[in-house]
């Protein structure tokens, strides 16, 4: 028998059972052989029986037990949201067209198209869509200019935030930026929503002298900073009292790179903050789940499942959180120079 | 550029159907001396089974010095080079230090022992730490920061790089566990990573470079060593405390200058040498061991061994075995050592108060008006429930109840905060309070200030067996220590304590 055929547990079964069945027409040979030679004992008939079922049982277990549960794990997790990456990972399958059909399903959910609804974040594709980009640029530049003519500085200084900001949303449509590109979007972000908040609002990068270079190298899928910091500034510093102190850490630790995005804001309580994680731990859940953009955390899922999707489950986005004290949100991803490094390429498009 | 040495990546765990740890992360770095502070004590059992051995996880991941060893996909049941070090000691009581650190290593193949040779390999990591242990000594012979010290050595040599430190203060005195944050800093430096659990954010802070907070199973919070930590610490219990503490000051200003309750007079026991005590009714005492040589003695007088000089006196009379029950003992960690599960609820709150009422195991109604009294206090329903079934803040109540019914003039209570949750730290409180407002004496047995001080009416505190310092409750500010809420000692005596130096 073909040796990519014992993968499957419908053909370990055929094969135990055909075993099991060899093994009773042995015995019986066995038993006929000694029944007629009255002089020997039982024995020896008996401990081979015994020995053959041991061998039976421990194979059923190593082969067809363990292996299903194993399977029926994997298949209770992916239903629970857990996962999406492991339907057609396991090495055993229970039958060959069961491994296509998993196979299949694997292909949708890495698809680009799935990372791409994913990549939404609807009001900047909004934009895209019905925006002409240039003829916004333009429009945006001759703000700029009757600004500096009549002498609004500040005004000038908005407009041109604002392009900037627009220009990196809706022109560059790659997938993945550099972590210094992506940090001066937030900068820019930062600096239109000063406009607003004036003093209120502080934001400080960090980022160790002797791994910046590397770090501000690294690739990361576009927007990911952005819309966290967003986050961070509509529901924790600005329904709070007095300044709101918005942190962003950048480190390297090992092959990964740590980005935390913290503010000193209303925070949450336990129970919203283990939700909050529970939704990005069942990223399954809320690739299937049409949830409404206006929901709060909705730029949380979305970045985290464009992680997923592009790196793998063990990367993402953990958020640690408590009431009055503020929010950390905690972005794991693995530490690449290259787009080549990416593992899962064909999600990119 | 840093390393890596623990990750758990969104680890959820299940025992049972019961989830123990939920979305857990938790990330240490190579050479950091990472701080957890569990608020409650929910799944923090669960976390040290997990770090030494890679049990199936529901989902999540783990790797030690940046390799994968656990995750959900492929539960591989090893074992993680990883040393848990806790108030239950883990080597040979009846071997050596050198044979526990070398011999009981795991890649030790040997077969003849030559003792000389491994106390010269020993010395240098004595030496490095500034530490003297006899080599040769038994491990049952040494005081519990020796131990403590064999314990990290033992992990250092046996080459793991993440050791977990937990409760540590509180079975340690002060000076000593100074001397350990320097040896612990020394290891650090050298790359050997920490996990630091204490039960007090202030504790944690000393040392630690990052100091998590662990509520129901789940990392909610992480604050640098830099970070201002927030007024609203340790979480809401801060305020209620602050009002607590403030009318406590109240309390001690009305009732001064009573007689004692007990007293120990110029007693001398083993390591007790020439001890002076004295408590008045309604009036907590706290007694700080210094060196840790103190209780075991303390306990074994009180259960009625003969001192060998000096006298205890309880409500002006010699203490003997017969006497027993005038003084009340709350054990350590007492939800191991003072409820017996085979017994009824009932059984166990009256099994202490029959010098007072003989027939109450014959007679029904006793025990039916005991009921009626004690359910407002401890609940309706607890009567009719299994001691498995109860919470473990019903099983504090049960047992300081126990005590409150058996009457005595004077409690002992051995480290009472020691292993509690922060809700159960404040119910503890108002337990001894409930003490005090009986007119029964509170003597708090601690090594660890901690908690303790909150209630006190005077602190003595007692080294090689004997009172080295006294100090009244206006006096704690002069207290040279980093106690949590000293503050409001600080707030409202320092300008007495200012008027009084000029």
């Amino acid at each position: 028998m073909n040796r990519d055929k014992i993968r499957f547990l419908s053909y370990r079964v055929l094969i135990l059972g055909l075993g099991t069945g060899l093994l009773l027409l042995v015995l019986l040979l066995i038993l006929l052989f000694f029944a007629v030679s009255a002089e020997r004992t039982l024995f020896v008939p008996f401990f081979i029986g015994t020995a053959l079922t041991i061998l039976l049982i421990w194979g059923a277990v190593i082969w067809i037990i363990k292996p299903y549960y194993r399977m029926e794990n994997n298949f209770r997790l992916f239903l629970e949201g857990y996962t999406t990456s492991n339907v057609s990972g396991n090495d055993e399958q229970i039958t060959p067209s069961g491994e296509l059909m998993a196979e299949r399903l694997q292909t949708i959910m890495n698809s680009a198209e799935l990372l791409n609804m994913n990549k939404r974040q609807a009001q900047y594709l909004a934009l895209q869509n019905q925006i002409n980009p240039h003829f916004l640029y333009n429009t945006l530049e001759s703000i700029r200019s009757e600004a500096l003519l009549s002498g609004l500085v500040s005004v000038a200084d908005m407009t041109e935030a604002l392009a900037g900001f627009f220009r990196y949303t809706i022109s560059k449509v790659e997938n993945l930026v550099s972590v210094e590109e992506e940090l001066q979007n937030c900068e820019t972000y930062f600096k239109i929503q000063q406009y607003r908040f004036g003093e209120r609002l502080q934001l400080v990068v960090e980022c160790e002298e002797e791994d910046k270079e590397e770090i501000y190298r690294c690739r990361i899928p576009k927007l990911t900073m952005q819309p966290i910091l967003e986050n961070s500034i509509i529901h924790g510093t600005e329904c709070k009292l007095g300044v709101g102190h918005l942190k962003i850490v950048l480190e390297k630790i090992g092959k990964r790179l740590m980005i935390r995005i913290s503010d000193d804001g209303v925070g949450m309580d336990t129970k919203t903050l283990a939700d909050m994680n529970e939704k990005l731990q069942k990223s399954a859940k809320a690739f299937s789940a049409q949830e409404s953009e206006t929901k709060g955390g909705i730029a949380l899922i979305n970045v985290n499942n464009r992680i997923h999707l592009l790196f793998g489950e063990e990367y993402g986005l953990h958020v640690y959180s408590m009431p009055d004290v503020g929010t950390d949100v905690e972005i794991i991803l693995p530490a690449i120079s290259s787009d080549r490094e990416i593992p899962n390429k064909e999600a990119l498009g | 550029m840093k390393k890596e040495m623990l990750r758990m990546e969104r680890i959820t765990y299940r025992e049972q159907g019961i989830v123990r740890l939920d979305n857990f992360s938790m990330t240490i770095l190579s050479g950091e001396i990472f701080g957890l502070v569990p608020v409650n004590h929910y799944g923090l059992e669960t976390l040290l089974k997990l770090l030494k051995q890679n049990l199936p996880l529901h989902y999540g991941y783990v790797y030690y010095r940046e390799k994968e060893v656990n995750s959900w996909k492929k539960p591989i049941n090893t074992v993680n080079r990883i040393s848990v070090i806790q108030n239950k000691s883990c080597l040979a009581e009846d071997l050596t230090v050198a044979d526990n650190i070398f011999v009981l290593r795991g890649g030790f193949k040997k077969w003849l022992i030559r003792p000389s040779l491994l106390k010269k390999q020993l010395s240098p990591f004595l030496s490095e730490i500034g530490i003297e242990i006899d080599a040769d000594a038994y491990v049952e012979a040494l005081t519990a920061f020796q131990r403590f010290v064999v314990e990290l050595l033992k992990a250092v040599i046996a080459g793991n790089q993440l050791i977990v430190l937990k409760d540590i203060s509180t079975f340690i005195s002060e000076s000593e566990l100074f001397k350990l944050h320097e040896i612990i800093r020394y290891y650090a430096r050298r790359g050997i990573s920490f996990l630091y659990i204490a039960s007090h954010f202030e504790e944690a802070r000393q040392i630690c470079d990052r100091t998590a907070l662990m509520v129901n199973g789940q990392i909610t919070k992480c604050f640098s060593a830099e970070d201002t930590p927030p007024e609203t610490f340790p979480l809401q219990s801060v305020e209620d405390y602050d009002k607590w503490v403030r009318t406590q000051f109240d309390r001690a200003e009305e009732e001064k200058g009573r007689h004692a309750i007990f007293e120990i007079k110029n007693l001398f026991y083993r390591n007790i040498s020439n001890l002076n005590i004295r408590v008045s009714p309604g009036e907590c005492l706290i007694v700080q061991d210094l060196d840790d040589s103190l209780f075991g003695d303390l306990i074994k007088l009180l259960e009625g061994e003969k001192p060998k000089g000096g006298e205890i006196l309880i409500e002006g009379e010699t203490y003997s075995r017969k006497k027993s029950r005038k003084i009340g003992i709350i054990q350590e960690l007492p939800l191991e050592t003072m409820i017996f599960p085979h017994m009824s609820y009932m059984d166990n709150l009256c099994f202490s108060m029959d010098h007072r009422l003989r027939k109450i195991w014959v007679s029904r109604g006793i025990r039916k008006s005991i009921m009626q009294e004690y359910e407002k206090l401890l609940g309706e329903e607890v009567f009719e429930k299994k001691i498995s079934d109860l919470t473990r803040k019903e099983k504090y109540d049960l047992i300081y109840t126990r005590i409150l019914l058996q009457k005595p003039g004077v409690v002992f209570c051995v480290q009472p905060f020691k292993g509690a949750e922060v809700d159960i730290r404040s119910h503890i409180w108002e337990l001894l309070e409930r003490f005090q407002n009986k007119g029964i004496a509170v003597v708090i047995l601690a090594v660890n200030l901690a908690d303790s001080l909150a209630l006190a009416d005077r602190l003595v505190r007692v080294k090689h067996g004997k009172v080295q310092e006294v100090y009244d409750k206006k006096e704690f500010i002069k207290l040279p220590v980093n106690t949590p809420w000293l503050y409001l000692y600080q707030e409202k005596y320092a300008l007495e304590f200012q008027n009084e130096k000029e």
